[in-house]
Parts: structure tokens; C-alpha cells; sequence
């Protein structure tokens, strides 16, 4: 293999991890605060690739389209929480696992409804190529690198410094002992859902451009979410930051050694690190409260 | 219970369904018995073992796959076909299955989810000049008319799938009468309590995931000679919670769900998408209405009705009478 295409598949395999965390950071987040697995934060990346596209053939400026598709995703999140989750907390994981997959596949459907079945492709906003060690890399890739790197950043700020950020941690913690202080937790939750669907809506709208919207999409990147969000460990920021740009690069480096390779060899990890860790790298045991 | 007590709800329920052929179409109905089966296997999983599993497809695949090699590159009897279906869905299930019922619940469904994509992969590209990819294998008309029952025509095939079906209810309500339903049931409410009796928490959920998924085998086994091709397309990531969603449409763990939750959710697809060729939109707020409304499904919350209903025959409505007082 040689090093033009080593260096651009490593590009490629951080850009992609990138989209990867966004979306998996809301769903690790939603797990670790109210133990519910919401597996519609991939209707929200799917209804943000969507707004992304509307907005920016209405507007012509891609970056207002993905600024909308921010925005609406978390407002899905939080009428997602109002009208179902509300109702499903003291239930057991699994429930909400099966409901959440419902509010997708409907939500699917209302995607049908508004923008047809055919798939839509996105105009890439920055059509630059950069030279890094001889090799010609497309700056896209490069902004949305550092686009997850702020939200990285920006949630680690989040999440210390601010009093929000730790009443939250506190309840990943132990919720009860937080509801004790006298905060209230279903503020804290509403909260939390808002931030992983904008953040799910960022990643669709970054990831729009690349790929073409389309219904199914967020169907197809369901098993890797998970998958990533279960080996970096439910409820962990930093496992997820990990693991992310671990099936980015196994993805991304994978395909070209033997294109098959790219889909499979992920799974296979997660397998063999589910069967000696069953928790995920940084996680803690997966148990209802 | 009497005898015919025992039987009479079997025979009812593949009565209704023999029924069925007279005002459907047949493809519609055996797509019902066939995808009955399917459900079943996963039902017997979440209802009575406490698995929830995305990855029944891997399975289905696997039984699919192994009848159609079989009649592809071997031979051409399609009842050996589905017995070597079900013959490899047993030794696949009984060859993960120590590792996977390990696993707690949730987890258990993703790396089920897992196995799914890697046999579509891998019957995809990487087995692709033995499985000829997407194109898929086709050997419809290599399959032998077998006497008795001819499976090639889809009536007989029609039959043949009424009588494994119900073959494979009578062992299901078997099962629920042994001690060892009764453990699956134990080690999925109270697996401590279940242990501290002296039971094999990992040994019953073995079993339970054999059997479950040989079942689904079955599944796969049928589909592939009814349809005479199978391509990749059986195991898609995208239909992975098909069979979850019909359990829990006709309502988890009890008896029938699986063959009202086939029912209805072939008819809604076929049907819906005739008619506004967006069923995702119903079927998926349908799910979550039903999960809010208390995850009984269509028959969960039927049968106390019909019971009631049952009750209310002359005859009984004074023993009945009787309870409610002393319940008081």
C-alpha cells in the first residue's frame, strides 16, 4: 500500500469517525443519564441530512442548512421526549429500545411522506483540495474533523464546568442522590435529549455532502452506531470518542485492503471485544437502576 | 384441562388460517404460515427466554442458505433441502449459542445484530462465486415433484406448510406444559430464585436459544424452497427487527401472537403499500402506541376478553359469579 493512499485513507477513516461520534455521543449520552437506549437519534440524523437539504437549495448557503438541520434535530429530540420517553423512563431498557426503533421506522415513513423515495444529493459547500505530505485531501473532510473535535471539546466543557453539565454527570452517577439536591431531573433529561438530537442533526447535515440523503440512511448506519457506542461503552464520553475513531480507521483502512472487508471487520471487533469485555472498553455494567 | 380442551385452540387457530386460502390470495397466506414460523422461534426467545434478539435474520439466513446449496449444487429433493436446513440452523445455533446466552439481554440483541451484517456480508461479497452475490441462487426449476405432498405447487406447498406449522405449535404448547417451560419462564423472571432451586440458568437458556433458533432455520429452510431463490437480501440489517416487531404486534410470550401478528402485519404491508406505499409510517407509530398502551400486542390483549367472553356461556356464569365473591 502506498503512502498517498495510506494518508487519505486515514483522512477519510477520521472524517467518518467524526460523524460517527456526533451521532453516537447523544445516544451514549441518553444511555448514561437515563439508561434508555434511543435508538431515534438516527431519525434525527436522517431529518437533519434532510433539512440540510432543503435549506440549502432554499437559501444556497450549505452551512445555514446545516445550522437548520441542527435545530430541528433537537427539537425532534425534545417533542421525542415530551410525548414518548416522558412515559417510558421507569420501564425496563429494552422497552425503550423497541419503542425508539418504532419512532424510527415511523419517522422513516414521514420522510417518505414530505421528500419522496429517490435520494437526494447534497452540494459539497467547499470543493478545495489541501496537499498535506504530497497528497491531495478535499478540506470538507478536514473542517468536519475539526467541527467533532470542538463538540468534543465543547461538551468536555459542557459537562465540567458548567452546573448543567454536572448536575448531569452527577446523575450518570446516581440520579437519586442528585433529585435529592433538589434538581430537577426531568429538566436534566429534556436537556440531554436536546443536545443528542442537535448533535445528531450536525451529524447528518455534515454528513449530507458526502453521502446522498435518503430515507433509509439512518437505517444504514444503525448497526455502526451502536456497535460503536457499545465497545467504547454505554454511558462514557471518552469510549465513545475512542471507539469512533477506532471503526472510523477499521472502516475507512479495512476497504482498502479488501473492499468486504470495510463492512465486516467492525463487527468482528465488536464481537471479539464484547466476548472478552462484555462492557465495552470504558464502560460500566450494563444495569438498570 | 381435557384432552380436547388442549387441542381445540390449535385446531381453531390452523382452521382460521386453512380459512384464510378462500379469501386471500395464496401467496399472501403462505407468506403468513411461513413468516408465523419465523415469529415464533423469536417469541419463544423474548417471551419465554427473556432475549430480545435484532439478529433473527442470521438465522433465517443460515437455514436459507443451507437448503440452497443443497439444491443448487447437490441435489434436488426439497424436503431433504429443509431437513438440511433445519439439520444446520441446529448445529449453527448450538455452536454460538454458548457464547451469546452469556451475554445480558441488551447486549445479546446487538451482537445478534452483528452476526446478521456479517452473514449478509459474507454471503454478499465474500462467498460471492458460490452465492452469486446479490444476483442470489435461483434453482426453482431444479427442485424434483415430490410424491404426496408436491412441494413445487404452491398449493400442496400451501398444505405442507399448514402441517409444519402446526407441528411446530403443538411442540411450542408442549413446551409451556414441561417443567422446562416453566424453568425458561423461571430463569427470565428470577434467574437467582431459579438457581438457588438447583436449576442451570446457562443450560435452560441454552436450550431455549437452540430451539428457538431452530426453529427460525425451519423458517429460512421453507421460504427458500417455497420461493425457489434466495439471495442476500434474507439477512438485511434493515429487516433485522421484523421479527421483534411482529412478536410484540401480536403480543410477547403468549401462544397465538405470532400468527395474529403475521397476519396483520403481511396484510398491513401488503395492503398499505398498495395504498399509500408508506406502511413504515404506520406499522412504526402502530409499535409505539402499542408499547405505550403496555406492551400487551393485538392478542395479549384480546385473550382476557375472549376468556371472559368464554366465561359468560350459560353454564359456567354462576362458577364465575361464585369467584368474583369469594374474591371480594
Amino acid at each position: 500500500m502506498d503512502g498517498h493512499l495510506l494518508i487519505s485513507g486515514v483522512i477519510f477513516g477520521l472524517s467518518l469517525g467524526s460523524i460517527f461520534f456526533l451521532l453516537a455521543v447523544g445516544l451514549s449520552l441518553c444511555f448514561g443519564l437515563m439508561r434508555v437506549i434511543s435508538l431515534d437519534q438516527l431519525l434525527y440524523y436522517s431529518i437533519g441530512g434532510y433539512i440540510t437539504y432543503t435549506v440549502s437549495q432554499l437559501t444556497g448557503n450549505f452551512w445555514i442548512g446545516v445550522l437548520a438541520g441542527t435545530f430541528v434535530g433537537g427539537l425532534a429530540g425534545l417533542a421525542a421526549e415530551r410525548l414518548v420517553f416522558l412515559r417510558i423512563y421507569e420501564r425496563d431498557i429494552t422497552f425503550s429500545m423497541i419503542t425508539s426503533f418504532g419512532i424510527v421506522i415511523g419517522g422513516v415513513g414521514v420522510i417518505k411522506l414530505f421528500w419522496g423515495l429517490a435520494p437526494r444529493p447534497v452540494q459539497v459547500p467547499i470543493e478545495t483540495q489541501v496537499v498535506i505530505a504530497g497528497t491531495e485531501i478535499p478540506l470538507y473532510r478536514l473542517i468536519v474533523i475539526v467541527i467533532a473535535a470542538l463538540v468534543y471539546a465543547g461538551i468536555w466543557i459542557f459537562l465540567n464546568r458548567t452546573i448543567v453539565g454536572k448536575a448531569i454527570r452527577a446523575g450518570i452517577e446516581d440520579v437519586e442522590h442528585v433529585e435529592g439536591l433538589g434538581i430537577n431531573v426531568y429538566r436534566l433529561f429534556s436537556v440531554t435529549f436536546v443536545i443528542a438530537g442537535a448533535l445528531s442533526g450536525l451529524a447528518g447535515g455534515l454528513h449530507a455532502p458526502l453521502i446522498m440523503v435518503d430515507p433509509q440512511m439512518g437505517l444504514e448506519v444503525l448497526a455502526f452506531t451502536f456497535m460503536i457506542v457499545i465497545i467504547g461503552g454505554l454511558g462514557s464520553i471518552k469510549g465513545t470518542l475512542v471507539s469512533s475513531v477506532l471503526i472510523g480507521q477499521v472502516v475507512s483502512l479495512g476497504s482498502l485492503v479488501y473492499a468486504p472487508l470495510a463492512q465486516m471487520a467492525p463487527f468482528g471487533i465488536m464481537l471479539l471485544i464484547l466476548l472478552v469485555r462484555p462492557t465495552g472498553l470504558f464502560g460500566s455494567p450494563l444495569l438498570k437502576r | 384441562m381435557s384432552k380436547l380442551g388442549w387441542w381445540s385452540g390449535l385446531l381453531l387457530a390452523f382452521g382460521a388460517l386453512a380459512l384464510l386460502r378462500l379469501v386471500l390470495p395464496l401467496p399472501f397466506v403462505i407468506e403468513v404460515v411461513i413468516f408465523s414460523i419465523y415469529t415464533a422461534g423469536c417469541n419463544f426467545l423474548l417471551g419465554r427466554a427473556g432475549f430480545i434478539s435484532f439478529g433473527q435474520p442470521a438465522y433465517l439466513a443460515v437455514g436459507a442458505y443451507a437448503a440452497a446449496f443443497y439444491l443448487t449444487y447437490f441435489g434436488s429433493n426439497p424436503y431433504l433441502g429443509i431437513l438440511i436446513g433445519i439439520a444446520v440452523g441446529f448445529l449453527f445455533a448450538l455452536a454460538v449459542g454458548p457464547f451469546f446466552v452469556r451475554l445480558r439481554s441488551d447486549y445479546f440483541a446487538l451482537v445478534n445484530l452483528a452476526l446478521a451484517v456479517i452473514i449478509y456480508y459474507l454471503m454478499q461479497k465474500v462467498l460471492a462465486n458460490i452465492t452469486h452475490g446479490d444476483n442470489g441462487l435461483w434453482f426453482l426449476t431444479s427442485l424434483d415433484s415430490t410424491p404426496v405432498l408436491d412441494l413445487t405447487r404452491p398449493e400442496q406447498f400451501f398444505l405442507f406448510a399448514l402441517l409444519v406449522g402446526f407441528a411446530v405449535w403443538v411442540f411450542y404448547k408442549y413446551l409451556d406444559d414441561t417443567i422446562y417451560g416453566a424453568c425458561c419462564l423461571g430463569s427470565k423472571i428470577n434467574e437467582d430464585k431459579l438457581r438457588f432451586l438447583g436449576y442451570n440458568n446457562f443450560r435452560i437458556r441454552l436450550v431455549a436459544f437452540v430451539i428457538a433458533n431452530t426453529t427460525t432455520a425451519l423458517a429460512g429452510a421453507m421460504y427458500a424452497v417455497y420461493l425457489g431463490f434466495v439471495s442476500p437480501e434474507i439477512t438485511s440489517p434493515t429487516r433485522a427487527a421484523d421479527p421483534v416487531v411482529v412478536t410484540i404486534l401480536g403480543g410477547v410470550g403468549t401462544l397465538y401472537g405470532p400468527i395474529i401478528g403475521a397476519v396483520v402485519y403481511t396484510g398491513m404491508k401488503d395492503v398499505l403499500s398498495k395504498l399509500i406505499g408508506n406502511w413504515e409510517l404506520v406499522i412504526g407509530f402502530l409499535l409505539v402506541v402499542i408499547m405505550l398502551a403496555g406492551e400487551k400486542g393485538i392478542w395479549g390483549s384480546l385473550e382476557p376478553i375472549l376468556r371472559k367472553a368464554l366465561a359468560r356461556l350459560p353454564m359456567r356464569r354462576q362458577v364465575l359469579a361464585d369467584t368474583e365473591v369469594e374474591g371480594r
